[in-house]
């Protein structure tokens, strides 16, 4: 009796410290995400990854941006950052100097292979220096900035589409060509374009010059002379031949519904925006996308595009490294649904990205691999610490850079006054995030 | 029935807990957080009166600060002339008076974003219902009201008033419904004219409710946000940006905890002194039916 109860005690121990010891390996990741549209999928792909590595668990939660970034830095505060987040190109250099992202660097040496991916792309996730500082989050997608136009306008005017040898002279033709106006006491019933202060209407034109608006390490607003010939150019197609309607006359309106529901005939906007054309235009016209033109002052070798991308950070305080990285790298590499991007977001893996599912040739605009041509040029974009507050952007765009080219539009002030404003203004946030030595 | 010491203390306890948990605790900090450099995700760094120095030297700051007065000054007097216009208009016992109580009473409970969202379709230019219909009717150049930095925050207090004239009407109500119709009565038979009547017996006797209206005005107008940030964002390029919503922006989209703390105490010393002339200068024109 003794002896059976010893044994009864010895393995009930045994299944004890077993189940322990399993316990003990199942590990917890918490994975916050900025895009509540896509959960479901997100979940489809977390169920993936967790059948894959039985030890892993992940727990989502999904929260759209302006809920997102108070309550990560709120989290960030307490010291509670969830092991796995998404991460804007807007606040990675602010996030990474604050100590808050893992350095990935290793990672990505030790794992990736660098062919798979867009790589140019992921210096938007270098820090302090772009081009050759370490890693601190990795994108899992990116858009670019393309040529939106409408071909039955085009087609109406008796006008070529938009193609890679246009010249600005070209696309100013075409879009004085493409307005229309019947009554002179009201506004054209058509615009050829549209553009206002925003930076993804803005900087293509830049850099399509060979343009910068900052400084060599990104520290300082210093708009140069062909910066200046961009902003002009912009300024003449709405102030001076009223292609493009003044920033005040779209208040009431969302920008992005101007080129969808047919007001303007062209627009200069990031990929991302082919899934809202789609949506609120649906079959009603036809259109296309086109290359930004390249200005009369590019030079050879002075090619760059502006895209940049949608990444996942790994937080510093993780007390599950290689179980986060394992979990990034399955968000970010082959097994990711192609139907988990949005149309017009470009997938980091490449095999996805050309893939015929991603390309959807036969839907509008059917040139989508137009869009991966930018991801293997280089880079340049405006993003920096503080960039949201001097350039303008989501609740303050109506502010900094933004508004004062707003005003330019509006005929308020001109391009040189904008720039001297922009600058001092700029600067001075500037100065607070990158003091002078 | 006897109650010991302890048990008032009992009774206040949770409220005088709550009050400095939730109100004075937060108060303080944020003083304290004036004095500081935080972005929320790292440690305050302490920077004495630098907040305070960029603040009175920011040309953006002094443009918001003359912006809020303007914009306390408008709503105020806005909803106290529409609120009392609207309380004297249906302080009468017609038979469907309820209704149109509650009609004028509907945009303070309608929700502010549906309310954003419809203004700024009446009043945009391209394709609102306003300016076309000035259009058809052969006015040119209609300005952008909401677009336009000259116009933007007079847009903008012209839906807060429209939104909140009923809650002070209410109020108002409330007042009139006080004043012994006696009054009214003798007035009458002296000879005395509705507008008479209005201003010796209507308005003196008013002058609490008055007061207290213009306190709550003051405190709304300088908290306005909602229908800012659903209409224009503060723009365009600050224009229609007040105080408090500068202070958000600060807070929680540029993470300047310490900028932001200190805005919110000049803000608090605005509404401090604003309300002391107020309660001081009540002994000279408030009036009791007594």
């Amino acid at each position: 009796m003794k002896r059976n109860l010893v044994i009864v005690l010895l393995a009930t121990l045994l299944v004890a410290s077993l189940s322990a010891f399993a316990m003990a390996e199942q590990i917890t990741l918490r994975y916050f995400m900025w895009d509540p549209e896509f959960q479901q999928m997100e979940a489809e792909l977390i169920r993936g990854f967790e059948a894959e590595n039985p030890n892993i668990k992940v727990e989502m939660t999904a929260l759209d941006p302006t809920n997102f970034w108070p309550r990560l830095a709120a989290m960030a505060a307490a010291g509670e950052l969830p092991d796995v987040f998404s991460m804007s190109t807007g606040y990675i250099d602010t996030w990474a100097r604050d100590g808050l992202l893992l350095n990935i660097q290793h990672l990505v040496d030790r794992d990736l292979n660098l062919d798979d991916y867009f790589y140019n792309v992921f210096a938007e996730d270098r820090f302090p220096n772009k081009d050759t500082s370490d890693m601190y989050a990795i994108p899992y997608a990116w858009v670019g900035s393309v040529l939106f136009y409408n071909k039955d306008m085009f087609d109406a005017a008796g006008l070529e589409y938009p193609n890679d040898d246009w010249t600005w002279d070209d696309f100013q033709n075409a879009a004085i060509a493409l307005t229309i106006q019947s009554n002179p006491n009201r506004a054209p019933e058509q615009y050829g374009f549209w553009w206002y202060g925003r930076y993804s209407h803005v900087e293509p034109w830049v850099y399509a010059n060979g343009g910068r608006i900052l400084n060599e390490n990104k520290t300082r607003i210093a708009i140069d002379d062909k910066a200046k010939e961009a902003l002009q150019f912009l300024s003449d197609l709405t102030n001076v031949h009223g292609v493009s309607m003044a920033h005040r006359d779209m208040a009431g309106m969302r920008q992005q519904d101007l080129f969808p529901l047919q007001q303007a005939a062209m627009w200069v906007d990031g990929s991302w925006m082919i899934d809202h054309v789609r949506t609120v235009a649906g079959d009603s016209f036809r259109w296309g996308i086109a290359h930004v033109p390249k200005g009369p002052s590019l030079e050879p070798g002075e090619e760059r595009s502006y895209y940049w991308p949608d990444s996942v950070g790994i937080a510093a305080t993780t007390k599950h490294e290689d179980e986060a990285w394992a979990f990034v790298k399955y968000l970010i590499g082959a097994n990711r649904p192609v139907e988990t991007y949005m149309p017009g977001k470009v997938p980091i893996y490449k095999d996805i990205a050309y893939s015929e599912e991603w390309l959807q040739q036969d839907q509008q605009p059917g040139n989508m691999e137009l869009i991966l041509e930018l991801g293997e040029t280089p880079v340049r974009t405006t993003f920096n610490m503080g960039w949201s507050e001097w350039r303008g952007y989501a609740s303050t765009g109506g502010a900094g850079m933004n508004g004062e080219l707003d005003a330019v539009t509006n005929g308020q002030q001109t391009v040189e006054q904008a720039i001297e404003n922009i600058t001092r203004d700029g600067n001075a946030v500037l100065e607070r995030y990158y003091p002078e030595p | 029935m006897r109650y010991g010491k302890v048990a008032p203390w009992l009774f206040i306890t949770p409220t005088i807990l709550g009050l400095v948990f939730f109100r004075i605790g937060p108060i303080i900090a944020a003083f304290l957080a004036s004095f500081t450099s935080w972005n929320v995700f790292s440690p305050p760094q302490w920077i004495g009166t630098s907040n305070y120095v960029e603040l009175f030297n920011s040309g953006t700051f002094w443009m918001i600060l003359r912006n809020t007065l303007v914009f306390s000054l408008m709503y105020v007097m806005g909803v106290m002339v529409c609120g009392l216009f609207l309380a004297i208009l249906v302080n009468n016992r017609l038979r469907a008076i309820t209704f149109f109580r509650g009609l004028y009473y509907l945009p303070v409970i309608t929700s502010t974003v549906a309310i954003g969202v419809v203004w700024s379709w009446i009043l945009s230019p391209r394709f609102g219902v306003l300016p076309n219909v000035l259009a058809d009717l052969g006015v040119h150049n209609i300005p952008s009201f909401l677009g336009d930095s000259r116009y933007a925050l007079l847009t903008l207090v012209m839906v807060y008033i429209w939104k909140m004239s009923g809650y002070h009407m209410i109020l108002f109500l409330a007042g009139l419904q006080n004043i012994p119709e006696e009054y009214y009565e003798a007035a009458k038979i002296d000879g005395a004219t509705r507008w008479q009547s209005l201003r010796h017996i209507t308005l003196p006797l008013l002058s609490s409710t008055t007061f207290f209206i213009g306190i709550i005005a003051l405190i709304q107008s300088l908290q306005s946000f909602d229908i800012t940030m659903a209409m224009t964002e503060g723009g365009p390029n600050y224009a229609s940006a007040t105080l408090s919503f500068f202070t958000y922006i600060n807070a929680f989209v540029h993470f300047r905890m310490g900028y932001a703390s200190a805005m919110s105490f000049v803000l608090l010393i605005i509404v401090g002194v604003i309300t002391f002339i107020n309660f001081y200068a009540r002994k000279y024109w408030v009036e009791t039916v007594d």
